[in-house]
């Protein structure tokens, strides 16, 4: 009967679930490396100092040793097996290996094929090596210069993007390495876990790599897609946590001769981080996950966080806008700071910029004609001298010589403040003496004192108040001496996050915004005044 | 170090630094002559009786007035590609170039305003009062002419970077001293003379329109 058939078809259906599912069961990761009394690791051969083959042919470096601690952790032995980055994800796929630990970049298109584990224990980004005495001090010194590259770094566009680097790509290692000996670039961009091998070269022993590492790109430890949530990832999570309170990445990078990485550093003080009552700030949640402050933050989709994290992040997701400072509570804090700071460059330049003219003006007309044509010159100099220049010079030549004698150091806000103020007040002396001029054709016997500087600074309104708007929007020019106002804050953001487009014209209207405020309040001010003049 | 030294220094850097120069007078003056070209346009549009067009016009100028240019240099230097590609033909738009549209932003605000008040004139039949805008805007270029020291933020080689790179090469505690006050010279030299000149200028317009009391 075909119902009979049915039944047994179904039925039979059902036991080779059955045995599927029981098959699973016991080839549970966790239980088979107990079993079988080994983990079987695989490590990168071709990847020195992290994972290499010494002189007798075995597997060793940074990454065979994190295997070997996990073996130990969970006490059984280690057997390593060299893989590829071709093939690593195939071999935890198949159950060739049970752990990857190999250079593995941890990013949403891998999470779909494999496990990979939370947190990362290692980074890697772009750096770049320079020769001797470049002086480099950040990544904006390098913008417009010439800088060589290796074709097929990942980075190597969005770096020239966000520095703004004139890049110079070549073929090979070779080649670029001879490029930048040749002095045919002033540095070359390079993946910092590479530069201990390039740095052994003896040609370039002495050449240095100033700038911090950019575009990091956490590195993870993989299992099967299987092992998502299993005994194994967490044990294997639990391992990784313990090293980065411990400090034993940092030991163990220390031994390989790993230039330090900040990344280490910076995960090291995250994960050792204390809550007021005391708790650690990453410590497992109720349903096993951990913090979201603990995450990896390029890869937490929306429906992980909530609040502002989740609007910023449901705003990238459906419309493709990376407003990072509504997501990203860091960034958020760099540039809230940037608007409090550009406000004060503002308020302290207009306030500044006036005491500058208006005592210039009175000294002017004091009555001692040395004195006036010393501040006419002045001025007439002031005028004329490009504020960014002022600002070098005064920051970095006269800046540096007091340094070297004195040992005196100066804020950089109150040197661009002062920088810019000057060049205002100078212009402002212009007018103020103008319109003394005027008012002297006026009223016989008119001289510009004290009492009469409201009568000059009315009849010189309109230009006065032009300087003072132009001085608002040139405080942005304090950006190149490393004050963190909005210009430095948005070009740090972008640098991290390479959401240009975004950040720029949140920028660009932010700065419009607070320019209009300063119009309309100037424009009030203007109304206030011919009122009380009308009455 | 020996002032003998300095001047050593500087007058072997002298050809580099004055093309460095040389690169801020040409980043100005195309800046003028598209900020001019856009800002004429505006203020014709102002005084065409077209109410839409006037408004419109009017709009545009009041948002040039209150762009900040430094910003501005960022936002085209980050958001306009280096090179595109139109009808599969590409096209470069060097540094010094986005230096100059974001000055002549500026520019045009400027030009709308002030060759609107000269247009007035002209229509009066007051031309020697229109003529004024002549001295005007040359005030303006050495205005920009020292803004366009600001390029060197973006990577342009004008005096500016130049002299960083003068530096950086030269090293010696001194040196930042004394080659950022030769660059400011430059400017002086350049701006001074032109700026007293046109002072002279305006001031002989006015007294021919007898609007400057004796």
């Amino acid at each position: 009967m075909i119902g009979d058939r049915m039944r047994l078809a179904v039925g039979g259906l059902l036991a080779l679930a059955a045995i599927l599912c029981s098959r699973d069961a016991l080839a549970d990761r966790f239980d088979l490396i107990q079993k079988r009394g080994v983990l079987i690791a695989g490590v990168k051969s071709d990847y020195p100092p992290f994972g290499m083959l010494d002189a007798n042919g075995r597997l060793v470096g940074f990454e065979p040793d994190l295997a070997a601690e996990l073996a130990r952790r969970l006490g059984v032995r280690l057997q390593l097996l060299a893989v590829s980055s071709t093939n690593r994800l195939q071999k935890l796929q198949d159950g060739a290996v049970d752990v990857v630990v190999a250079t593995l970049g941890d990013t949403p298109q891998r999470r779909q094929i494999a496990t990979l584990v939370e947190p990362s224990y290692y980074a890697s980004g772009a750096t770049v090596v320079t020769p001797p005495n470049k002086h480099l001090s950040s990544w904006a010194d390098l913008r417009g210069k010439k800088v060589c590259a290796t074709q097929g770094a990942y980075f190597n566009r969005p770096m020239a993007q966000r520095f703004l680097l004139d890049l110079q790509v070549f073929n090979g290692t070779r080649d670029t390495r001879l490029a930048l000996r040749d002095g045919r670039c002033v540095a070359w961009l390079y993946d910092d876990t590479g530069i201990v091998g390039i740095l052994a070269d003896a040609e370039l022993r002495n050449y240095e790599t100033p700038l911090p590492s950019m575009m990091t790109s956490p590195w993870a430890i993989a299992l099967a897609a299987s092992e998502r949530g299993s005994r194994l990832e967490r044990a294997v999570s639990d391992a990784v946590a313990d090293w980065h309170r411990r400090g034993s990445l940092i030991a163990i990078e220390q031994r390989w001769g790993v230039r330090p990485s900040q990344f280490l550093v910076d995960m090291g003080e995250l994960w050792t981080r204390q809550q007021p009552d005391g708790s650690l700030l990453c410590g497992r949640l109720a349903n096993g996950n951990w913090p979201p402050e603990c995450r990896n933050k390029s890869l937490l989709s929306s429906d992980e966080v909530h609040g502002m994290q989740r609007f910023g992040l449901l705003l990238k997701e459906h419309a493709g806008l990376d407003v990072t400072i509504i997501h990203d509570a860091y960034d958020r804090g760099l540039f809230l700071n940037g608007l409090w700071i550009s406000l004060q460059l503002m308020a302290s330049c207009i306030v500044g910029s006036l005491a500058v003219g208006c005592l210039g003006a009175l000294a002017a007309e004091a009555g001692f004609p040395l004195l006036n044509a010393f501040v006419r010159l002045t001025a007439a100099l002031g005028r004329m001298t490009p504020p960014l220049l002022l600002i070098y010079l005064i920051f970095f030549g006269v800046g540096h010589i007091i340094v070297s004698r004195f040992g005196w150091t100066f804020d950089g806000v109150a040197i661009a403040v002062a920088c810019l103020s000057t060049y205002t007040g100078c212009a402002i002396v212009s007018a103020l003496l103008d319109a003394s001029a005027v008012l002297k054709d006026q009223q016989p016997g008119f001289s510009l004192r004290w009492r009469t500087l409201a009568q000059a600074l009315r009849l010189a309104y309109a230009p006065v108040v032009a300087s003072l708007i132009n001085v608002v929007k040139a405080t942005g020019m304090a950006s190149v001496i490393a004050v963190p106002e909005l210009i430095s804050a948005a070009t740090a953001i972008i640098a991290e996050q390479g959401n240009s487009a975004v950040m720029m014209n949140v920028l660009m209207v932010t700065y419009f915004v607070l320019v209009l405020i300063v119009v309309q309040f100037f424009n009030l001010l203007e109304r206030k005044i011919l009122q009380r003049a009308q009455r | 170090m020996r002032s003998a030294e300095i001047s050593d220094i500087l007058w072997a850097w002298t050809p580099f630094l004055a093309g460095g120069f040389a690169w801020n007078i040409v980043i100005s003056l195309v800046a003028m002559s598209i900020g001019t070209l856009f800002g004429a346009l505006l203020a014709r549009l102002r005084l065409s009786g077209q109410k839409p067009l006037a408004h419109a016009s009017l709009l545009i100028t009041e948002l040039t007035r209150n762009i900040p240019t430094f910003v501005f240099l960022f936002y085209l230097a980050f958001l306009i590609p280096a090179e595109f590609e139109v009808a599969g033909q590409l096209y470069a738009l060097p540094a010094w170039l986005k230096a100059s549209l974001a000055l002549s932003v500026a520019v045009s605000g400027f030009v709308s305003d002030n060759l609107l008040v000269a247009l007035q004139h002209q229509r009066n039949g007051n031309h020697v009062a229109a003529l004024l805008f002549i001295p005007s805007w040359t005030t303006y270029l050495v205005i920009i002419v020292m803004a366009s020291s600001t390029a060197s933020v973006i990577g342009v080689g004008e005096i500016v970077s130049r002299s960083n790179v003068v530096i950086a090469a030269v090293g010696g505690d001194e040196t930042m001293l004394w080659v950022y006050t030769y660059a400011i010279c430059y400017f002086l030299a350049f701006c001074l003379p032109l700026n007293w000149a046109m002072g002279y200028a305006r001031k002989r317009l006015l007294a021919r329109i007898g609007m400057l009391a004796p």
